[in-house]
């Protein structure tokens, strides 16, 4: 027994022990009701307390400490802190649980958390927005019942969870998800929701890409395969023979260009980020210069405007490509006697290279497609001239990777001005 | 979900899915005539045959909701809003089945246009936006039901009168078109068949708003009286 309980019981034997002698020796009725006194001094006391704790005990609040008297005192205190303790529990786990929703919330993908009845517990907002659900009204609905797709439902209810479900959005028809199933907790299941629009255009851009390179690669190959069969069944004469086989080593070197050009490609797609040579401009533009004037062989007037400062920093090899790639586009589409201005001005802002032609120039309408991979204005025309369909995403690619944008100004029958502009952080010399 | 308190839980549960299958037909339907509306506005006469076939699933599908619904009352008595429940979803069935046919109409109109090689594109706007408002009020009319929302129900029931405003507007044109030049008699008179469809999809799509009313609520908002519609 503890030491209040001890003491209460002793006041009330002492109570008795007052009160007998009192009794003995007075007079028996002085004695009880001096025992009676004392012991009801002692259930008012009792009583007041209780009435206290009654009182608190009906709206336990803890701003209003519980305080007791006497052998009360301990055991109100006792409670007291235990029903603040119990209350500071309950705040940090409902902050717990706030910090774990809001952790729910800040997810990008949708979640959506499902129980053994495919019925909705918690979602966030992501996939409220994705699903169309609102959490406050459809807790407790079996999801099926709202995302009604039968490709969703047949997916739920298959059980067969090895394969995220792509679904076209109901809701909004653009967007494209993917609905990852994982079962957790025995028979629940969370719903993991990605929207996976952007990635689902990259893969028909993609597809489109392979379509393209078996077109482009196919032509020169009818070409050659006709060739060889009409060699092969037919009897020619001499000179017959030279120009077929002229026009077949013609179709094999285009093959053989696209290919390389496409490694080039891939190559500079999967390549480290460019060295950091520094890299001579006045020598380098001497170089494209004789270049040209090689591809043009005298039928162009090429001019080459520059002041001869600052010199850029990256791979050589690559600037030299992406440079050649719209000089000898300048040349191809430049009717002869035209000209092809060649220029470059440095500052401490920055660089720019451009190459500026008097050709047949480009409908605006191509302009922001022309760098895709065999995008092509007049599929004719850009074969005759030789084209792969592949240089200007060439150049585009070497030059996003020196951080350099392509700025194309055009005049369709008037000309067309290829820049490329570099930051100031490729720049050295100033 | 229902107010009231049944004891026996089995019987909730048959309830519940009852709802489930009704909503699963809808979704049926919904996909349905969102196919038709693709098929109609890119020409895809290759996926109208599985929305003929799909139609199937459709009708199978009302008449087990319809015979779960006749054991159900048998079987249990229902009362109340158990039953009203119970009776409302044996209309909206009717009605979604009937929408279903709506949309093989659509496709088959489709198919007949793009087979005689001609193209619905001068008036394919007009009809395209009044489908996918119906489509819309239909799917918000079986989100009311699974949610049991009149507020969402009456929505429907007001975005009718748009459907119908607009369907007769491009009935106006295509009659205009027709005088003019009568040799698109024949592709206006197959557009006027799917713009029709599409008009009677809406109409659907408001009687099961109106039954989730009916279901929610306990009155009838089916005709209601004159002054009221003004």
């Amino acid at each position: 027994m503890s030491a209040p309980l001890i003491r209460a019981l002793l006041l009330a034997l002492l109570t008795a022990f007052v009160a007998w002698p009192v009794g003995h020796f007075v007079a028996p009725w002085a004695g009880w009701t001096l025992f009676s006194v004392g012991l009801g001094l002692q259930m008012v006391f009792h009583f007041r307390n209780f009435a206290r704790l009654e009182r608190w005990s009906r709206a336990p609040v803890v701003d209003s400490s519980l305080e007791g008297e006497g052998a009360w005192d301990g055991v109100f205190g006792r409670l007291y802190r235990h029903e603040k303790d119990l209350r500071a529990q309950i705040a940090r786990r409902d902050e717990e649980i706030a910090m774990l929703i809001a952790a729910g919330q800040a997810l990008t993908d949708g979640v959506v958390l499902l129980d053994q009845q495919n019925q909705i517990v918690y979602c966030n907002t992501t996939a409220e927005m994705q699903l169309g659900l609102v959490i406050g009204t459809d807790r407790g609905q079996p999801i099926v019942n709202l995302v009604r797709q039968p490709e969703f439902v047949a997916y739920l209810q298959g059980g067969d969870f090895a394969r995220p479900l792509t679904l076209r959005s109901e809701r909004n028809e653009e967007r494209v998800l993917s609905i990852h199933v994982v079962p957790y907790a025995g028979n629940r299941r969370l719903m993991q929701i990605k929207d996976v629009t952007q990635s689902d255009r990259l893969d028909r851009t993609r597809r489109d890409f392979v379509a393209n390179v078996s077109h482009e690669l196919r032509t020169p190959l009818t070409v050659l395969a006709g060739f060889l069969e009409t060699l092969q069944e037919i009897e020619v004469d001499h000179d017959e023979q030279a120009r077929y086989l002229a026009l077949m080593s013609e179709q094999s070197q285009r093959m053989e260009s696209i290919v390389q050009d496409l490694l080039t490609l891939s190559s500079i797609e999967s390549a480290p980020p460019p060295a950091n040579d520094t890299v001579d401009m006045a020598s380098l533009i001497d170089k494209l210069r004789r270049d040209a004037e090689a591809l043009s062989g005298g039928r162009h007037n090429i001019v080459v405007e520059t002041d001869g400062q600052g010199d850029l920093r990256g791979a050589e090899p690559e600037l030299v490509s992406a440079f050649g790639n719209l000089i000898s586009n300048a040349v191809r589409y430049t009717p002869a006697g035209g000209t092809i201005r060649i220029s470059w001005h440095a500052s401490a802002q920055g660089a720019e290279f451009a190459v500026q032609d008097t050709g047949i120039g480009i409908d605006p309408k191509h302009l922001p497609r022309l760098t895709e991979r065999f995008y092509r204005i007049d599929r004719g025309r850009s074969r005759d001239a030789g084209g792969t369909g592949l240089g200007l995403a060439i150049v585009k690619h070497s030059l996003n990777r020196h951080q350099a944008q392509l700025e194309i100004r055009s005049v369709l029958g008037q000309g067309s001005r290829f820049a490329a502009r570099f930051p100031a952080s490729r720049v050295v010399g100033f | 979900m229902n107010d009231s308190q049944h004891l026996s839980s089995q019987f909730d549960e048959d309830l519940s899915r009852l709802r489930s299958s009704v909503l699963q037909m809808g979704g049926l339907v919904e996909t349905q005539i969102s196919a038709a509306i693709d098929a109609y506005s890119r020409g895809e006469v290759a996926s109208v045959k599985h929305i003929v076939e799909t139609d199937r699933n459709v009708n199978d599908l009302e008449i087990a909701i319809d015979d779960d619904c006749a054991h159900l009352i048998a079987k249990r008595q229902p009362a109340a809003s158990d039953l009203r429940l119970v009776f409302g979803i044996s209309k909206i069935v009717t009605d979604l089945e009937r929408a279903g046919d709506e949309a093989k109409k659509i496709a088959k109109g489709v198919r007949r246009i793009y087979e005689a090689g001609q193209m619905p594109s001068q008036y394919g706007i007009g009809v395209r936006h009044i489908a996918e408002a119906a489509l819309g009020m239909l799917r918000q009319a079986l989100d009311a039901f699974a949610r049991l929302d009149t507020e969402l129900a009456v929505k429907v029931i007001q975005a009718d009168v748009d459907v119908d405003t607009e369907f007769k507007s491009i009935m106006r044109q295509l009659i205009t078109h027709m005088m003019e030049d009568p040799r698109t008699i024949t592709t206006s008179i197959d557009i006027i068949w799917i713009a029709r469809a599409v008009e009677r999809i809406g109409d659907h799509a408001k009687n099961v708003a109106e039954h989730v009313v009916f279901i929610v609520e306990g009155r009838d908002i089916r005709h209601p009286p004159k002054e009221a519609k003004a």
